[in-house]
C-alpha cells in the first residue's frame, strides 16, 4: 500500500472522553440538591489515535474488551463525536454495530427491510431494488412478510445482517456480527464480505475471532487501553497481540507441575521404579504455564528406585480434552537406552517443535520394564496443560503436520 | 433547516409509515379508537361542565342559540394538538433509543415521524368537528382562516416538543414536569370556557391566561369556526409567524443539543 492510495478513513488525533456516571446524576433534583460539587470522572476510551485506513482494503480492530475498539467504531459510524481529533470518511458509512437494531417488532420482514434502508440512508429506488437481493440472501423465504417478533433469534440476525451489507455502503463498519447464523449462511456472509471487498467497498472489522479475522483482513491494528499499541499486516498483529496474551496469562496462570500424592493407594505394576513428579518446562528448565504450537517444550518427569533397574521405558500418553488419545512417545520409541536406573533420576521429553494445535491435553505416565511389556508404574493424569496458538493459526483436530507440498 | 427537512423527507416518511403502520395493529378497534378517545372525553367534559358547573358558550355564528359540546370540542381539538405533539415527541427519543445508539442519522426524524402520525388524528377530529358544525348549520367563509391557525398551532407545538424531548433525553424527570405543567396549562386556556367570563374576575390570573400563547391559538379557534368572526388579521399572522419561529428555535436548540444523542440515552 503506497502512502498515496486514497483513504477511505482518515482518523487524526482521535481521543474519545467520556464522563464516568458513578451514580447517575441525571436528574434535576440531584443537580439541585448536590449541585455540582462533586468532579465527575474523566475516562478517556480512545487516545491520540491516528490511522490511515486505505480505500479497498478490509482493516480488523483487535484488542482486549474496554480497549476502545467499539467506541473507534462508533466514532468513524459518527455515531460518538470525537472529543479530540478528527476523522475523516470518505463516501456513505454503514454500522453493523448491531444486527437488526431498527427493526419493529411488529412489522414485516419486507417492511423492516425498507425502513432500515431509509434509515441507512438508501433512496427508496434503490431500496426497492435490492430488497429481491436482500430477501434471497437471508434465505427467509415466505417468512419475510411475517412480523419480525414471530421470528426465531437466527432468523433476526440473518435479516439483519442481509439489510445491512446490501445497502451498498462505501465503508462497512462490523462489531463482532461476523459469526452469525449456520454454517452455511456464515459462509455466504464471508463470500458477500469477499465480493464487496472485490468491488471497492471498506471494510472495518472489530472481532475476536483472530482466525477469521486473519483470513479477512489486510491490515489489522491492536488497540489496548484506548491506545493503539501495534498496527500493519494481518498476520504480524495478530502474532504480536497473541504474544502478548500467553505472556499475560502465564504470568496470571499457575505453572503446570505436580508431584504425586496418592497415599498408601495401591499403585499398578511392580513398583521397583516409581514416578513422582511431571511438569512442563521450557528448554532452559523454567516453568512453563502453558505449551505454544510449534515452540519446543519439555515433559520432565522425576522418578527414583531403590534398586538398579536395566533399560526401563518411560512412556508418556498425551490424551486431548475431548477424550481422544492424541499420541504416545517414549524413549524405547525414540531409540534411547536409560542403561541402569538407580536412585533419583529427571527424565526430559523435549517434543520438538511441539505440533499440538491448540486445546487442553493430560498427560498419563507409565513405566514398563527392558521388555517394555511388564509394567513398573502408572501414573494417570499426572498433569494437565494448555497448549496456545502463537501466530493465529487455528486449526480443526490435534496436530499440526509438516508437509512438503508441491504441484505439476 | 428547511433544506434539512427536504433532504431528509424520505426518513421522516419512513419512520411515519413505521407508526402508522404499527400504531393500532394488535387493537380490534384500530383507528377507531382515535375518534372514540377524544368523543368520550367531549361527552363527560360537556356533561359536567355544561350541567354541573352551568358554564354558558357563547352564541353560535349563525344566530341560532349556542352549544356548549361544539365549542368544547373546538377547544379540545386545538388543545390536543398541541399536547399530543408535545407529549409524542418527548417520549420518542428513549422509545428509538436502542437505534439511536447504534445508527447515525438525524433525530429529530424520528420525532417529527411520530408527529405525522398523530396529524392524522387531528384531521379525525377535525372531521367530526366540521361534521357537527354541518349539522349545526353553523358554517362561514373564517373557516378559511382555521388553515393557517392550525398550521400556527402545529409548529408552536412541534418547536416546543423538539426542545422539551431533548431536554427530556438529558434529564429524565422533565417528562414529569411537563406533565404537571400541561394539567395546568389546560386550565389555564379558554377551552373549558369561553374567555369572556374572564372579564371582572382576578386580574392576576386574566394575565396570565392572556400571556399563554395557546389561549391566543384556542380563542382564535373558536373565533373561526364557532362564533365565525375573523380576528385580527394581525393576529392570525402572528399566529402562523410565532409559530413558525417557535419551530425554528426548537429546531436550532433540537440539532445543537442533539449531537451527542448516541450517549445520552
Amino acid at each position: 500500500m503506497t502512502p498515496t492510495s486514497p483513504l477511505a478513513v482518515d482518523i487524526e488525533g482521535v481521543g474519545k472522553r467520556f464522563i464516568r456516571h458513578t451514580d447517575r446524576r441525571n436528574s434535576i433534583k440531584e443537580r439541585i440538591v448536590r449541585g455540582r460539587s462533586r468532579k465527575p470522572e474523566d475516562f478517556w476510551a480512545v487516545r491520540d489515535l491516528s490511522l490511515q485506513i486505505p480505500k479497498g482494503s478490509v482493516y480488523g480492530l483487535i484488542g482486549h474488551n474496554g480497549s476502545g475498539k467499539s467506541t473507534l467504531l462508533k466514532m468513524i459510524g459518527g455515531i460518538y463525536r470525537p472529543t479530540t481529533g478528527s476523522i475523516t470518511t470518505d463516501g456513505r458509512v454503514a454500522a453493523l454495530i448491531e444486527l437488526g437494531a431498527g427493526f419493529h417488532p411488529d412489522m414485516t420482514g419486507r417492511e423492516n427491510i425498507g425502513l432500515n434502508g431509509s434509515i441507512l440512508g438508501l433512496p427508496r429506488k434503490e431500496i426497492a431494488a435490492v430488497t429481491d437481493e436482500i430477501i434471497e440472501f437471508s434465505g427467509l423465504g415466505d417468512f419475510i412478510d411475517d412480523p419480525v417478533k414471530h421470528y426465531s433469534s437466527g432468523m433476526y440476525v440473518r435479516l439483519g445482517f442481509s439489510v445491512a451489507v446490501h445497502m451498498k455502503p462505501d465503508v462497512l463498519l462490523i462489531d463482532e456480527v461476523l459469526a452469525v447464523g449456520d454454517e452455511e449462511f456464515q459462509r455466504k456472509c464471508f463470500d458477500h464480505l469477499y465480493a464487496l471487498r472485490k468491488s471497492g467497498r471498506t471494510i472495518i472489522v472489530v472481532s475476536h475471532g483472530l482466525g477469521q479475522l486473519e483470513g479477512l483482513c489486510d491490515e489489522i491494528a491492536w488497540l489496548e487501553r484506548g491506545v493503539m499499541l501495534e498496527h500493519g499486516s494481518a498476520v504480524d498483529t495478530i502474532a504480536s497481540y497473541l504474544r502478548r496474551v500467553n505472556a499475560d496469562e502465564a504470568a496470571r496462570n499457575p505453572m503446570v507441575a505436580a508431584v504425586r500424592d496418592d497415599g498408601e493407594a495401591v499403585r499398578a505394576g511392580d513398583q521397583t521404579i516409581r514416578v513422582g513428579s511431571a511438569e512442563i518446562v521450557d528448554l532452559e528448565g523454567m516453568a512453563l504455564s502453558h505449551a505454544e504450537t510449534g515452540a519446543t517444550f519439555v515433559i520432565r518427569i522425576g522418578i527414583s528406585s531403590p534398586a538398579p533397574v536395566l533399560g526401563p521405558n518411560v512412556r508418556v500418553a498425551l490424551q486431548h480434552d475431548s477424550g481422544s488419545l492424541v499420541t504416545m512417545v517414549s524413549n524405547h520409541q525414540q531409540g534411547v537406552d536409560f542403561g541402569y536406573v538407580d536412585g533419583d533420576h529427571t527424565v526430559d521429553m523435549a517434543l520438538t517443535d511441539n505440533p499440538l494445535l491448540p486445546g487442553r491435553y493430560r498427560v498419563h505416565i507409565d513405566v514398563f520394564d527392558h521388555t517394555g511389556s511388564r509394567l513398573i508404574d502408572s501414573w494417570n493424569d499426572a498433569v494437565e496443560f494448555a497448549v496456545r496458538s502463537q501466530s493465529g493459526e487455528f486449526g480443526q483436530g490435534f496436530v499440526k503436520l509438516s508437509a512438503q507440498i508441491t504441484i505439476s | 433547516m428547511l433544506t434539512d427537512l427536504y433532504t431528509q423527507r424520505a426518513l421522516v416518511w419512513a419512520f411515519a409509515n413505521r407508526d402508522f403502520a404499527t400504531r393500532y395493529r394488535s387493537s380490534v378497534l384500530g383507528w377507531a379508537w382515535s375518534l372514540i378517545q377524544p368523543l368520550a372525553t367531549l361527552v363527560v367534559f360537556a356533561a359536567v361542565f355544561s350541567i354541573v358547573f352551568r358554564i354558558e358558550a357563547p352564541p353560535l355564528g349563525n344566530g341560532d342559540g349556542s352549544s356548549y359540546a361544539a365549542f368544547l370540542f373546538t377547544g379540545l381539538v386545538t388543545w390536543n394538538l398541541f399536547s399530543s405533539l408535545l407529549t409524542l415527541s418527548m417520549t420518542q427519543l428513549k422509545s428509538n433509543g436502542e437505534l439511536l445508539k447504534k445508527v447515525q442519522f438525524p433525530a429529530w426524524t424520528v420525532i417529527l415521524g411520530a408527529s405525522l402520525v398523530q396529524l392524522v388524528q387531528v384531521l379525525l377530529e377535525l372531521l367530526v368537528l366540521i361534521l357537527m358544525f354541518l349539522w349545526l348549520r353553523n358554517v362561514g367563509w373564517t373557516w378559511i382562516l382555521a388553515i393557517p391557525i392550525l398550521l400556527g398551532t402545529m409548529l408552536f407545538s412541534q418547536g416546543i416538543g423538539l426542545m422539551l424531548s431533548i431536554v427530556n433525553a438529558r434529564f429524565g424527570d422533565v417528562m414529569y414536569i411537563v406533565s404537571v405543567v400541561l394539567g395546568a396549562l389546560y386550565f389555564l386556556t379558554p377551552v373549558l370556557y369561553p374567555i369572556s367570563m374572564l372579564d371582572g374576575q382576578n386580574e392576576w390570573l386574566t394575565l396570565i391566561i392572556k400571556l399563554n400563547p395557546m389561549s391566543w391559538y384556542v380563542q382564535s379557534m373558536h373565533d373561526v369556526m364557532y362564533t365565525l368572526v375573523a380576528p385580527p388579521a394581525l393576529v392570525v399572522v402572528a399566529l402562523l409567524v410565532g409559530g413558525f419561529l417557535t419551530f425554528w428555535a426548537g429546531f436550532a436548540v433540537f440539532n445543537r443539543w442533539s449531537e451527542d444523542i448516541g450517549e445520552m440515552l
